[in-house]
């Protein structure tokens, strides 16, 4: 394991010395800003309007947390879900695409060296990103009073919802020798992973139409495993402060499983 | 040095590589010849154990390649047909990154990266970004990511294609440097695959020629030129040979 660093700096470096890495970080702050102040004003206004009719009730349980910090977390969850796969496309298919695979693949170095490496790049690449949310979350404790638990939490889980895109998006990489394929497949494997969940709360909700009234007639226990396999369930979770192993686990279940198979598929290569 | 045990390797249907064995002993410099598609790649692809055979074993300084094969890898040196360069780094950095895969310990990287830009004349080009530089220049540092870790065995998938021929007698002449080093250097064993038959007797002291996936001659090269005998003709014949061997079976059989 110890040239998963070398592995992982050059990745980095090579990320920073192209446009793309910053033009991705850019993109992400303006977004975040964005977002971040809309909903902003949207409190703000409200608030206003609760003390205008006196609504003391709802007042007291209007927060920063609940009304801004959730919100904003859950939209940037779902950024997270365009930007990670830019920045994973290139891990492994530009190796490729490079023929410098063929440098790794006869270096005593072993298949999981590499694929860690790959993944660590990836995952301070998004800490990065998570850690510029975390800048415009921490604005607020200037000038007001949110909860640093429940803060913490919905960082948390940005972080380990970015880590695993990072996991499926180097899975994707890893399939293919041209970076636009494996963007499209990175994003469409997590787009469906993010979507289960809604798919079941259409089985639970609606059974009326088509859809729900297939899965209402296949019972609760699929719409439970679809819900259970959402990635924005757990996230969900997370954000609302109920940090607890059954929602922290699933994100590690998805990363250890898409990094066993991106090893998988690299050793696949020496079998073609 | 190298040990290639009856190789054979298939892709679908066709078979690329047909029961192939040969050895290179300690500081000989083999000279691997071919037609386009004859196999070479794919020999040299396997004796890096970045393809698997079919069937057959091989073994780089006495480390078997598929059982223990950090060890084997840690052994050798290898110049793909396609130099391995990422084009956004500098030729330092890069061999330097390169040096820590192949496992030269932290201390000695420094020294180790040196003295492959001296080798290869990179040295006053150390930090300029490899994608910015001249295919010849491209190609030298190909052969310095081969030679950094000082491997006592170097496979070389045509090093002198695409040059000029002022590139070609100085690329020749380094390998000439590594085969036979003045003091007390590693004396490397060399594989190299080549079109330019020139090269092979200016440089190597055995031929292997395979064909049509099959090994056809294995012979010291001064066996080969003796009274005057020129290596194209024999490449010729060999060659040649195949397609009317075919034509004759195909007659045979009508």
């Amino acid at each position: 394991m110890r040239r998963v660093p070398a592995i992982a700096g050059r990745e980095l470096r090579s990320l920073f010395a192209s446009p793309v890495a910053y033009a991705f970080l850019t993109l992400f702050a303006i977004l975040a800003g964005f977002f971040f102040l809309t909903q902003l004003l949207v409190f703000q206004e409200q608030l206003i309007r609760l003390q205008q009719f006196q609504m003391f009730e709802q007042l007291r349980e209007w927060n920063l947390n609940d009304q801004v910090l959730q919100y904003f977390f859950g939209v940037m969850a779902v950024i997270l879900l365009f930007i990670v796969p830019g920045i994973t496309m290139g891990l492994l298919a530009a190796e490729k695409a490079n023929g410098t695979e063929e440098l790794l693949l006869t270096s005593p170095i072993t298949i999981w060296e590499l694929v860690l490496g790959k993944f660590v790049a990836g995952a301070l690449f998004v800490a990065l990103l998570v850690a510029l949310v975390g800048l415009y979350a921490g604005l607020l404790f200037l000038y007001g009073d949110p909860e640093p638990g429940k803060t913490g939490a919905g960082l948390l889980a940005l972080l380990l919802v970015g880590w695993a895109y990072v996991a499926i998006g180097l899975f994707a990489s890893s399939l293919t020798r041209s970076q636009a394929i494996a963007f499209f497949v990175s994003f469409v494997l997590l787009m469906v992973l993010w979507m289960l969940s809604f798919l079941a709360d259409l089985g639970a909700a609606d059974g009326g139409s088509l859809g729900g009234g297939v899965l209402g007639a296949l019972g609760g226990w699929t719409t439970s495993g679809l819900r259970y396999l959402s990635s924005a369930d757990h996230f969900e979770q997370l954000v609302k402060g109920l940090v607890s192993t059954r929602d922290v686990a699933y994100f590690g279940v998805i990363i250890a499983s898409f990094l066993i198979l991106t090893k998988a598929v690299v050793e696949s290569v020496r079998w073609r | 040095m190298i040990e290639a045990e009856r190789i054979s390797k298939r892709y679908g249907d066709l078979l690329a590589l047909d029961d192939v064995s040969f050895s290179v002993e300690q500081g000989e410099v083999v000279g691997f010849l071919g037609p386009n598609g004859a196999g070479k790649t794919t020999m040299m692809r396997i004796l890096t154990g970045f393809l698997p055979p079919t069937d057959g074993t091989a073994r780089i300084a006495g480390h078997d390649l598929f059982r223990d094969p950090l060890a084997a890898r840690r052994a050798i040196g290898y110049l793909p047909e396609s130099p391995p360069l990422y084009p956004e780094m500098d030729v330092e950095g890069y061999l330097r990154y390169v040096a820590t895969l192949k496992g030269v310990p932290r201390r000695e990287r420094s020294g180790a990266v040196e003295r492959a830009l001296v080798r290869c004349g990179l040295s006053h080009v150390p930090r300029r970004v490899i994608g910015a530089l001249s295919k010849g220049y491209r190609q030298r540092v190909g052969i310095a990511q081969a030679i950094v870790h000082d491997p006592p065995v170097l496979i070389l998938d045509e090093p002198t294609i695409g040059l000029d021929p002022v590139q070609i007698r100085e690329i020749r002449g380094l390998l000439a440097e590594l085969a036979a080093p003045k003091e007390g250097g590693t004396q490397h064993t060399i594989i190299l695959s080549t079109h330019m038959l020139a090269e092979v007797e200016a440089i190597c002291r055995r031929v292997i020629l395979i064909h049509n996936g099959r090994k056809r001659v294995d012979a010291p090269l001064a066996e080969l030129t003796r009274g005057g005998a020129r290596l194209e003709e024999l490449f010729t014949r060999v060659t040649m040979r195949e397609p009317d061997e075919a034509s004759a079976v195909a007659e045979a059989g009508a």
